[in-house]
């Protein structure tokens, strides 16, 4: 068996994973980071995409707002091509109580918010889809983010401080030595290898599954899920982003973000992160929530909806007085640091749960102070003031300093550039063969990780024309890989095909809950090209997963109930 | 204002053969579409039914669905319709130079371009060398060479290639240089349909294929189902005098260059026979009386456009062609008369969680019910209008995707609906 030792062990590839992966290695820490998926295969990769202003939390948790407003203006300097600078209204409905607005405005002058009522016919005059009966808007520094970016920006920025991520690395087993836990045992999803991971202290960022790697070391954490469900409308109706002004509730944002809107969210709790389902309610609730905000809402084009899971987290009421001494007090109620030598006896072991995208970097920051300590680095954390590196096929700048952050006319104005017309494998997302060879060779596993890399499939087609290509362009790669090992030759033709049956499965996930108008029209003419024209339904016997490609693991299967 | 006879809504293969038949028969035909049906997204073959129960043959697997489902359309339609409409699409494209090939009893299975082999009835004569028997086995001397154009984003040899060695065939991928065009541009199947319809472009591309396959001795070559518009037949005969091997298309996805041609063949043969073609024509009304339907209206440029007739055929396609709309509440409409639908009573019913579920989903089965003369019925199964006949992808009771049957029920179905008059 393969052993590797290290100082830190880190588990999970979400956003709070790998923003604790870049700071380890910045302050000069050998650091691994383990995800069972790809890169933001939990709760990141599955988000709602705002970079908060900190609006959201004013009234009801004044501590989280400060915290996002300080990260979003750090987030904006480091990771400007991550972020689209939109905005954010929060607006006064004829549904809503007109005198939150002034609640509003207070708390936000307390907490350090930056806010201005605007007039509401500017507000009309900036975004014209808006709905003409509101009373009163108050602008924000909301922005939009995108996680998969990020993730990856933060990673390339750990590896060059020569730390490095295993992805497709499931945990299986935690290592202890008595009361210390001393690494863990990892099995490779693609070749179902086991290695030994030794490290001095484990950092447990696995989201909503954090009570399940807490029990591997006997810990109790107790983690529930809460599931929240989006829509993604093919429109952006708006630019800026739309909140409504009041209490925080469900269904009452709109982020434009990228080539489309999005509406979310919901919360139920659900017994386990990876089986649920999404309810035809929800979707018809947020819709009539998004016609508040903009009339016709539900007329425009549905997408895709999905759903991702809050990891809360249950304070153990017998321990709560042991968590309030005097290092945890200043921890805020959004997230929580488990020192579990402190709170269960087990030393190595460290728990980081909950919080929110926009606090990541704040998290990890707290987290690896900790560690840090403990290993006897006193080097001062740095990543709030460097840059993350953006992609390498990232073109300079066209313009001034705004077009540092991601703009809706980018993607065309690259493909404009280099004239690539003629190499575009997804005419909806404006995606090139060397961007989606790129994916390939940075190691996806199968069609969804291309997709969560480069947007293939994304688009209004939802994959109609790309997905094929995609899955051309994989088994060409991986068969070149391969030339002349004929065995490894034919392997390559399975696994591609099963690549693309399980992108299509996913996909049908995704769509099936908003398939009615245009969208249920398009399922069906992407169903006359798959299964009529091309026959992929007759591949089934020519599928099977394998070191290339990971489709249907347990360890990364999600389940949908019906 | 002209009153017509028949009125054809609907511009796929159902209603410009039923618009033919009409007009050959001597009435005024109008055909109004709102654009063209789905001969663009398909293969370009006349799929009549997938039958592995009867060894691969299409008419006794009809027979048998006569028997077994008899409120399926095809047991409506009866053998003998199908029979003479696919001899009359025969006529049809032969006389138009592009002669389809096949036989009622026998289904043929043709490579994709994933390289599945899917089945099909009647075949452009320009794919029947791809007739999976015919293909060399591994192992044989021979071998099949799978040839396209890096620059067409919609077929890629390789995949093909290395999907038909898996099922034992002998069979491999390459890119062929794509012939000096003078400027550098996006390529879709139609820009090269057209390119290889110029003699100088396929003869560069023949010349390249004759030093692969004397490297190689290949027996048969796959290319993409480009190879010409206007003059397939044509191409693929000097592509197969200069290679020295068997030349055949398989389609790529869409927009399907054979899908268009037969299109073309059945345009100009209404026409020729007097039919009158609007499209662009969006039928948004009908006004009928006393269960007769009068009228229909049509939305053109900032007016509304009154079409009277004698009868009407309804041949819109299904949820794909548009004839079918599905609103946000669950509710599948019937877009162009307001006819009722046949669907599954909830939405929740429409789909299996499997995207390849062997049945297909309940929402693709839905579409407009019809008495045996094809006439729609209402929910209490009156006869909504006894002058108006549905033919094609509307009807409820089959999907014809799954079945394999898009092209077979549509001239199935156009030809009885127009016989019983
Ligand atoms: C519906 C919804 C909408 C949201 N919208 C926003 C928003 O708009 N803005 C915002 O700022 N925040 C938002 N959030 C919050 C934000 O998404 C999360 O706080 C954040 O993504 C959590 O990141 P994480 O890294 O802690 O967890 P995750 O992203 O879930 O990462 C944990 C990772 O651990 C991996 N893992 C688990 N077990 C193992 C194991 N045994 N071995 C190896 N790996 C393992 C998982 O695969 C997973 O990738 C939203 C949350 C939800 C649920």
């Amino acid at each position: 068996m393969q052993t590797v030792a290290t100082d830190v062990l880190v588990i999970g590839g979400g956003a709070t994973g790998v923003g604790c992966l870049r700071d380890l290695a910045i302050r000069g820490m050998r650091a691994i980071l383990v995800e069972k998926g790809d890169l933001t295969h939990g709760t990141t990769g599955r988000y709602h995409g705002l970079l908060h202003s900190g609006g959201r939390y004013v009234v009801k948790d004044p501590q989280s707002a400060t915290e996002c407003a300080r990260e979003n203006a750090i987030l904006r300097r480091i990771m400007p091509h991550c972020l689209e600078d939109s905005g954010g209204f929060f607006v006064t409905t004829p549904w809503d109580d007109p005198d939150y607005a002034d609640r509003f405005l207070a708390a936000c002058h307390a907490t350090g918010v930056a806010a201005q009522e605007i007039p509401v016919a500017e507000a009309l005059y900036r975004e014209p889809a808006l709905n003409p009966r509101l009373s009163r808007v108050i602008e924000v520094a909301d922005g939009a983010a995108d996680s998969f970016l990020a993730a990856h920006a933060n990673v390339a920025s750990a590896r060059e401080y020569g730390a490095s991520a295993l992805t497709y690395h499931h945990v299986v087993e935690l290592l202890h030595v008595d009361d210390r836990v001393v690494g863990a045992l990892v099995e490779d999803l693609r070749s179902g290898e086991l290695k030994r991971i030794e490290a001095a202290w484990t950092i447990n960022a696995a989201g909503a599954w954090a009570g399940r790697v807490a029990a591997l070391a006997g810990v109790t954490v107790t983690v529930t899920a809460g599931k929240g469900t989006m829509v993604a409308m093919n429109h952006r109706m708006v630019n800026t982003v739309i909140n409504r002004c009041k209490m925080p509730s469900d269904g009452d944002i709109i982020v434009p973000i990228r080539t489309v809107a999005v509406i979310g969210t919901t919360d139920t709790p659900v017994p386990n992160p990876d089986v649920y389902a999404i309810e035809p309610e929800e979707i018809t609730f947020m819709l009539e929530e998004g016609a508040k905000l903009i009339p016709g809402f539900a007329s425009y084009r549905a997408l895709r909806a999905w759903a991702g899971v809050r990891p809360l987290y249950q304070e153990e009421p017998r321990l709560a007085d042991g968590l309030r001494d005097a290092e945890n007090r200043d921890i805020s109620r959004a997230y929580k640091l488990l020192d579990h030598e402190r709170r269960d006896g087990v030393s190595g072991l460290i728990s980081i749960v909950g919080g929110k995208w926009t606090t990541y970097r704040l998290m990890a920051q707290e987290t690896v102070d900790r560690v840090a300590q403990r290993l006897g680095n006193n080097r001062p954390c740095r990543t709030h003031a460097e840059m993350l590196p953006p992609p390498a096929d990232e073109k300079p700048p066209t313009g001034g300093d705004a077009s540092r952050f991601f703009w809706l006319g980018k993607p065309l104005a690259d493909v404009e550039r280099a004239a690539d017309y003629g190499d575009l494998i997804c005419e909806c997302e404006l995606v090139t063969r060397e961007q989606v060879q790129a994916a390939i060779d940075g190691g996806a596993a199968n069609l969804d990780d291309i997709r969560r890399d480069v947007r293939v499939g994304m688009g209004p087609c939802q994959g109609g024309w790309c997905i094929y290509r995609t899955t051309a362009l994989l088994f060409e790669r991986i068969a070149n890989a391969h030339d002349g090992d004929a065995t490894r030759f034919a392997a390559a033709i399975r696994n591609s095909n099963a690549a693309l049956l399980h992108f299509l499965q996913e996909r049908w996930k995704g769509v099936q809950p908003v398939l009615w108008g245009d969208q249920l029209r398009q399922a069906r003419l992407d169903e006359l090209i798959y299964v009529g024209v091309l026959g992929v339904q007759r591949l089934g016997d020519l599928a099977e997963s394998g070191d290339a490609v990971v489709t249907d693991h347990p360890a990364i299967a999600t389940e949908r109930l019906e | 204002m002209t009153a017509y006879d028949t009125i054809v809504i609907g511009a796929g293969l159902a209603g410009l053969i039923a618009a033919l038949r009409h007009a050959e028969q001597g009435q005024r035909v109008l055909l109004l579409a709102k654009g063209y049906g789905t001969t663009h997204w398909t293969a370009g073959c006349i799929d009549v039914l997938d039958a592995p129960e009867t060894g691969d043959d299409p008419s006794a697997a009809i027979e048998a669905l006569t028997v077994c489902h008899p409120t399926h359309p095809y047991a409506s339609a009866g053998l003998a319709n199908l029979v003479a409409a696919l001899d009359r699409l025969r006529a049809l494209c032969e006389a138009a130079n592009y002669p389809l090939v096949g036989d009622l009893r026998r289904n043929v299975r043709l490579p994709t371009a994933v390289g599945a082999l899917r089945p099909t009835c009647l075949l452009p004569a320009v794919m029947a060398a791809g007739d999976a028997r015919q293909l060399p086995r591994a192992g044989s001397v021979h071998g099949t060479l799978v040839a396209g154009f890096r620059e067409l984003r919609d077929f890629f040899p390789p995949l093909l290639a290395a999907n038909l060695a898996v099922q034992g065939y002998a069979a491999q991928g390459a890119y062929l240089e794509l012939p000096p065009t003078g400027r550098k541009r996006d390529f879709t199947s139609l820009t090269l349909a057209r390119l290889f319809d110029q003699p100088e472009f396929r003869a560069h591309v023949g010349r390249q294929l004759r030093r692969l396959v004397k490297q190689n001795g290949y027996s048969h070559i796959a290319l993409p189902a480009v190879l010409g518009l206007e003059h397939a037949p044509e191409v693929v005969r000097d592509l197969q005098a200069a290679a020295g091997a068997l030349v055949f298309e398989v389609p790529t996805l869409p927009p399907s260059v054979p899908g268009i041609r037969l299109l073309r063949v059945l345009e100009r043969a209404v026409i020729q026979a007097g039919g009158r073609l609007q499209i662009g024509a969006f039928v948004t009304q009908a006004k009928g009386r006393d269960g007769r339907l009068e009228s229909v209206s049509t939305a053109a440029a900032a007016r509304q456009q009154r079409h009277h007739a004698e009868r009407f055929v309804l041949a819109t396609g299904g949820i794909a062609g548009g004839g079918l709309r599905a609103e946000p509440s669950g509710e599948l409409r019937e877009t162009a008369l307001g006819l009722p639908v046949r669907a599954p009573e909830h939405r929740a019913a429409w789909f299996s969680p499997r995207v390849f579920d062997g049945a297909g989903h309940p929402a693709f089965r839905a579409g407009v019910a019809v008495d045996r003369r094809f006439r729609p019925l209402d929910l209490a199964d009156g006869v909504a209008y006894t002058n108006v006949v549905v033919i094609g992808a509307a009807l409820a009771g089959v999907d014809p995707v799954r079945e394999a049957c898009l092209e077979g029920l549509a001239l199935a179905t156009a030809w009885a609906a127009s016989d019983i008059g």
